[in-house]
């Protein structure tokens, strides 16, 4: 009981006040509805531009060191590869890939075609997911060509194209489906069919592949994981996401910056306006503060009345900060983004946990002053 | 009547001094008042204005620290206590009613005479609402619990405000000028409380006033002139009225 005294007062001087408490709450209720907001808002986006970058695409690639040669995919590469925990089950895909040429006649272009099973190929690039047109099949004789492709050149799903191939030979395809994996030179360059078509056209053994693709549980893990496995597989080339993508990197790092700049000006707004309130209340409260350690309440508890404060204030206002924002979110949700806003739930716990604790520093300055109050001050000064 | 307390010293101070302020500009508030008071005792300080009647009182109360000599409540010298220890002796064996009433407005008046039991903590809430009600009860304002102290006149608020020195039944109360803002009916009817509970709580009770006619209700007048203690005489109060 005596332990709660602090919390009684603070809550009773909280309620003597509505008005001013009122508008505390609402300060730190906006400050972390902002915080919240424009943080979900760029970690949506992020989230966004990295899903549709390295969505459908291979996290770390095992190639041979010279461009053109075969990489073999033995068993002791295999064992080290799939027996990673960092690597997301099923998305370890080994690729044949050649270069090929399409004609219709009047136009031409080259185009990468891949060749690996359809189960596999759907770990990474979700080939199955992403059909727009026909169906997901990779069988003998079958083709899966990109949507920017296909309109290129007038394909339909069921059409049968011809390939010209590098040692001259030539094969028909029937296009099975059209893919779309959200990125147009992909889907306007590369193409999926069965594996032995490259192997045949390269003359490979059966372990030998054009890389080995895979994708990763954390992204970001790739660079260390690239460098471990240079020194565990050598005579391989091993590439990853973040190397080859250092623009996108050095923007989204930009962005999280810009981010964490307005947050943290957030929060020390935030701060400003409940220090300087509890530190009015503070004044307000002296004589009551003076008449009670008169009565025997101590500097410690007496300190405590403006941190319980502060822990309430900061409590209500994260608490109508997180409810603001969801409001906020739903209505922007109402006009078409095009991307996917989420909260994440330990960002809103995070924040409104940060609410609480700027609003407890917030109050050092009061509790000080109170834990120092002496009582005759009040007295002698009626 | 209630038993009163035994006779034994409650208080000694020693040659107590205080002075304000250094060099040529200080002030000599005090200058070296030794009393003592026993278990009960019912006495007023007098003098003018100036005279060190209140800073004798807040040092009494532990409010303010004297500058030399030594305050022993019931043979312990307050010297050797720190700011907790003396907390928690003023909120146990103290009680204050100053001029103005010092009620807490965010709090009933209930709430506020409890305050003194709630800040000592040892004391089982029921309990401690109880004798809050008693004690209420025993000033004769039993129905202003409820209220808030805004709501109250001023002899109202000072009949709470002792309710409250009193609520952890004290052994020494200590009221500065406590009949300074009351008109003379209630003036009389606090100091008639004063003598009441003192009879029947055995509360010890040290009143300054610079009403001289006030004083010579009590059993003991010490006087204060520049911060001497000059007279410390018993009254016919003492055989009179007791």
């Amino acid at each position: 009981m005596k332990n709660l005294l602090p919390l009684r007062i603070a809550w009773r001087f909280l309620a003597s006040s509505p008005a001013q408490s009122g508008l505390i709450v609402a300060g730190i209720a906006v400050g972390i509805a902002t915080q919240i907001f424009v943080g979900s808002i760029i970690i949506s986006l992020q989230d966004n531009l990295l899903n549709n970058t390295i969505g459908s695409a291979a996290h770390i690639t095992i190639k041979a060191i010279k461009e053109s040669d075969s990489v073999r995919y033995t068993p002791e590469m295999r064992k080290l590869v799939t027996s990673d925990p960092r690597i997301k089950p099923g998305t370890v895909v080994p690729v044949r890939a050649i270069s090929v040429l399409y004609s219709n006649g009047s136009d031409s272009s080259s185009l990468g075609i891949f060749g690996a099973n359809l189960k596999e190929l759907d770990g990474i690039y979700k080939l199955t997911k992403n059909t727009v047109a026909g169906r997901a099949s990779i069988a003998p004789g079958e083709i899966m060509l990109g949507t920017d492709f296909a309109q290129k050149f007038g394909i339909s799903a069921g059409d049968t194209i011809s390939l010209k191939f590098s040692n001259n030979q030539a094969g028909a395809f029937k296009v099975s489906g059209i893919f779309d994996l959200g990125t147009a030179q992909f889907n306007l360059r590369n193409a999926f069919v069965t594996p032995d078509v490259p192997q045949n056209v390269m003359g490979w053994g059966g372990d030998e592949y054009s890389s080995v693709q895979m994708q990763l549980k954390q992204p970001s893990d790739s660079a260390r994981m690239a460098q471990q496995w240079s020194q565990q597989l050598p005579g391989v080339s091993i590439l990853e996401w973040q190397g080859q993508n250092k623009n996108l990197l050095a923007g989204l790092v930009s962005q999280s910056v810009s981010s964490y700049m307005i947050q943290a000006f957030v929060l020390v707004a935030i701060a400003l306006g409940i220090a300087s309130t509890l530190a009015i209340a503070a004044v307000q409260k002296t004589r009551q503060i003076g008449i009670l350690k008169a009565m025997g309440l101590a500097d410690g508890p007496a300190g405590q009345v403006f941190l319980w404060q502060a822990a309430i204030l900061g409590a209500a206002g994260s608490a109508c900060g997180v409810l603001t924002s969801f409001g906020l979110l739903a209505l922007f949700t109402l006009s078409p983004t095009p991307f996917t806003i989420s909260m994440q739930p330990g960002f809103v716990a995070i924040s409104a946990l940060i609410g609480i604790i700027v609003a407890l520093l917030s109050s050092i300055i009061p509790t000080r002053r109170t834990s120092r109050l002496d009582p005759i001050e009040v007295i002698q000064n009626g | 009547m209630a038993e009163t307390r035994n006779s034994e010293a409650l208080l000694v101070a020693t040659r107590l001094d205080k002075v304000y302020g250094d060099g040529e500009a200080s002030t000599h508030a005090l200058r070296g008042v030794s009393l003592s008071l026993r278990e009960g005792e019912f006495a007023a300080i007098v003098g003018q204005s100036g005279s060190g009647k209140s800073t004798l009182l807040n040092m009494i109360g532990l409010l303010d620290t004297p500058s030399d000599g030594s305050i022993v409540y019931q043979g312990r010298d307050v010297a050797d206590l720190d700011k907790g220890g003396r907390a928690k002796l003023r909120n146990g064996l103290i009680g204050f009613v100053f001029q103005s009433h010092y009620l807490l407005p965010e709090f009933s008046v209930l709430e506020n005479v409890e305050m003194p039991g709630l800040i000592d903590g040892t004391v089982p809430r029921p309990e401690l609402r109880s004798r809050a009600e008693e004690t209420l009860a025993l000033l004769g304002i039993e129905g202003l619990g409820p209220k808030n102290a805004n709501q109250l006149s001023g002899g109202q608020k000072q009949r709470v405000a002792i309710a409250r020195a009193l609520m952890n039944r004290p052994a020494l109360l200590l009221a500065d000028e406590p009949t300074g803002n009351l008109d003379t009916v209630n003036t009389n009817l606090v100091y008639d409380l004063f003598r009441q509970l003192n009879v029947r709580l055995g509360t010890a009770f040290l009143i300054v006033t610079h009403d001289r006619t006030i004083a010579e209700r009590t059993d003991r007048i010490l006087e204060l002139t520049d911060g001497e203690l000059v007279q410390d005489i018993r009254t016919s109060a003492v055989t009179g009225e007791r």
